[in-house]
């Protein structure tokens, strides 16, 4: 009974849920604020990424004609909890995960990506052009960073010879920052993230000078907010995992912030500094240069355990 | 909207309403995959029909209406009108006005310019880019304001002359806007060579060699930036620029990037020529006096504008009216450049190339004849007027 208890609360509360809605919503006002000031802006005021999901929530949803309905409905839906889902395997606000077992790393990816499968499938079911395009996009995009993310990721499960994100946790906090001795799988790690969460220069899918809004172009209301939503979640959990694995890890919730919250000001400066990358320019990107770092990375430590150890 | 057979085009349409449109145009691109097939643009959704209302009122009142044609280069629309006017009734502007004329003319085409940057850069996905050239742009609205009391629509122009004049203060407050703004342009002359990324969506896109800008007739920083030798206020220089020549601004580059250079050079020119006349002021009067009928005849008034060559064909029959005024905007020029050029980019130029050109819809709207099958359909005023009773009867 109290393990249930347990459990429902870890769903609905901390880490999943309440928690990380609210802190997923805090952290896109922190990139709003900050790329705003970057670009000397004003900036939204502290409550509009919430008042804006309650303006969605509150409006109309119109499913338009063309689309398979069910699909269209239960697809955001899917992408926010699968990205809920994957909170609970990492160590979110320094915490122990609420589950966790060997190879937990692989299913975490695995979730994380399936919010960006959602989007492509929601843009593929309209007939609208715009989201044929974005969805065409999204999906090119995935192909092309997704392998070198996982990559940067791979290395430092290697170091820690474990497949539990908990496990590699414990091990890079107890050695060097692997952002000095592996800078390489951070920078693509971190671009990796940007690539996932169609941040700027990455945002070719949803480029609104060309097709509005991509994929999610026919989506108002409900399924806007909780693509919103499953997106900002993302966020938080894709910088506590570049956090945990090349930032010395993280032991209590003063780290989770801080390493968090510093890994979005360069996310953030980055976002400002660069135009953006057609879609062929980012798949050459990837496939020519993250992809080939990420070997070599991977490579590396590879040889280093087997012959320097 | 039916659902498109794989076999079929399959067409992605910008506008009438999109976000990479600031006025209503429809173009349509055909694309396989995200290569551009084939583009068409059709024009004609905010037509105001202000040629027809011009012969409605007075040569005064016109230069009211004219400017109005464009927001963003309203006084060099009355510029043309105003000159077109002077020259059919035989009066021509003391110095000094037409000396204010032109730096109103080069403070226009700074804001105009950087304008364009930032919107040029939006469409590229550098919003930072767009924000700076934006914020640094009010230093030369805060410029025109302080000339003429008004940001948008300077109504500098009356016939014979100007209205306002420039004394000492607002001459060294012009030098002090100048001085920053010729400080932040080299800035964005150095982002817009070396950045990267934006190499990357400028260089070798929308590439017109010299002679297809010659056949299609393109004008304007379009032209140039194709290393076509045409400045109106090279060619045939009016206002003060006969005293005051500006240097040809040319790049041999033909694709986006050269259109950039050109532009950014262009803003160079223009701080020097204003620094030349206000140290150089004319002294006199501001206004002539030019009669209240304006002798018959016709003429055509060329100047440049920053988005090129805009023409005026104005005819009077010695009324008090203008008999017709006929305007010919740069961005009509220049749409055959896009469409031409568009083929075999990618869908993500589109927008870049569409802004390349600097577009200005309203101003060249037409009235369109559209065919459909065998019959054309073509109202005159009266069946408008007549279709207009009868809808809302």
């Amino acid at each position: 009974m109290n393990t249930t208890l347990l459990s429902i609360l870890a769903l609905l509360i901390f880490p999943g849920g309440l928690f990380l809605l609210g802190y997923g919503l805090a952290y896109e006002y922190v990139d709003r604020k900050l790329v705003a000031r970057f670009q000397n802006r004003v900036g939204p005021r502290w409550f509009q990424p919430l008042a804006d999901v309650v303006k969605l929530l509150a409006k109309e949803e119109i499913v338009p004609h063309g689309v398979q309905r069910g699909l269209f409905i239960f697809l955001p839906v899917a992408a926010l909890a699968a990205a809920l889902t994957a909170a609970l395997y990492v160590p979110m606000a320094g915490q122990v995960p609420s589950y966790s077992f060997n190879g937990d790393l692989i299913v975490t990816i695995y979730l994380l990506s399936l919010l960006t499968i959602c989007m492509g499938l929601a843009g593929a079911n309209t007939i609208d052009r715009f989201s044929v395009v974005g969805a065409t996009r999204v999906l090119t995009q995935l192909f092309s960073y997704e392998a070198p993310f996982l990559l940067a990721l791979l290395s430092p499960a290697i170091m820690a010879k474990s497949w539990q994100i908990s496990e590699i946790n414990i091990y890079t906090h107890n050695n060097l920052w692997f952002v000095l001795t592996q800078p390489i799988g951070f920078l693509v790690a971190l671009v990796g993230l940007m690539g996932k969460l169609e941040l700027p220069p990455f945002d070719a899918p949803e480029a609104e000078t060309e097709i509005v809004s991509g994929a999610l172009t026919e989506y108002s209301g409900r399924g806007l907010a909780l693509f919103r939503l499953g997106k900002d979640v993302e966020l938080v959990i894709g910088l506590t995992l570049v956090a945990a694995f090349y930032l010395g890890g993280i032991a209590n919730p003063l780290e989770f912030v801080l390493k968090t919250l510093a890994l979005l000001v360069v996310v953030a400066g980055l976002q400002s500094l660069f135009a953006r990358l057609r879609i062929d320019q980012t798949v050459g990107l990837w496939w020519r240069l993250g992809a080939i770092l990420g070997l070599a990375q991977i490579l590396f430590v590879i040889f280093w355990r087997l012959v320097l150890r | 909207m039916e659902t498109r057979k794989s076999s079929e085009k399959f067409v992605v349409p910008i506008g009438p309403q999109h976000p990479a449109l600031k006025e209503p145009g429809h173009f349509e691109f055909t694309v396989d995959g995200e290569i551009v097939t084939g583009a068409s643009v059709r024009l004609g959704y905010v037509h105001r029909g202000i040629e027809k209302g011009a012969e409605d009122r007075t040569w005064t009142q016109n230069i009211y209406l004219l400017e109005r044609i464009c927001g963003i280069c309203s006084h060099v629309h009355a510029t043309a009108y105003v000159l077109g006017v002077e020259k059919l009734a035989g009066v021509s502007a003391p110095p000094r006005a037409q000396a204010i004329r032109t730096v109103t003319a080069e403070l226009e085409r700074i804001h105009s310019h950087l304008l364009w940057l930032g919107v040029a850069a939006h469409e590229g996905g550098f919003d930072t880019l767009f924000m700076y050239s934006w914020r640094d742009r009010e230093t030369v609205m805060d410029l025109l304001e302080l000339i003429s009391g008004n940001r948008v629509h300077y109504s500098t122009n009356v016939l014979g002359g100007v209205k306002y004049d420039l004394d000492t203060e607002k001459m060294d407050a012009i030098r002090r806007g100048l001085d920053f703004l010729e400080e932040r342009t080299h800035h964005y002359m150095k982002v817009v060579t070396t950045d990267e990324t934006f190499l990357a969506r400028t260089r070798g896109v929308g590439l017109m060699t010299r002679e297809q800008a010659e056949a299609l007739g393109a004008v304007g920083p379009t032209a140039r930036a194709s290393s076509v030798r045409r400045d109106i206020r090279i060619d045939a220089p009016y206002a003060a620029y006969p005293d005051f020549p500006v240097k040809l601004i040319t790049d041999d580059g033909g694709d986006l990037l050269a259109r950039f250079v050109v532009r950014l050079k262009e803003l160079f020119e223009s701080y020097r020529v204003i620094r030349a006349i206000l140290d150089q002021m004319p002294e006199g009067e501001l206004t002539t006096r030019v009669p209240r009928r304006i002798p018959a005849g016709e003429v055509i008034s060329r100047v440049e504008a920053p988005r090129g060559e805009l023409f005026y064909y104005i005819k009077s029959n010695g009324g008090e009216k203008p008999e017709r005024i006929k305007v010919r905007t740069p961005s009509l020029c220049n749409w055959g450049t896009v469409v031409s050029v568009a083929v075999g980019h990618k869908l993500a130029d589109m927008p870049m190339l569409l802004a390349g050109i600097d577009p200005c819809f309203s101003c060249n709207d037409r009235m369109v004849r559209i065919n459909r099958g065998q019959g054309a359909q073509f109202w005159s005023w009266e069946n408008l007027r007549q279709y207009g009773i009868e809808y809302y009867r």
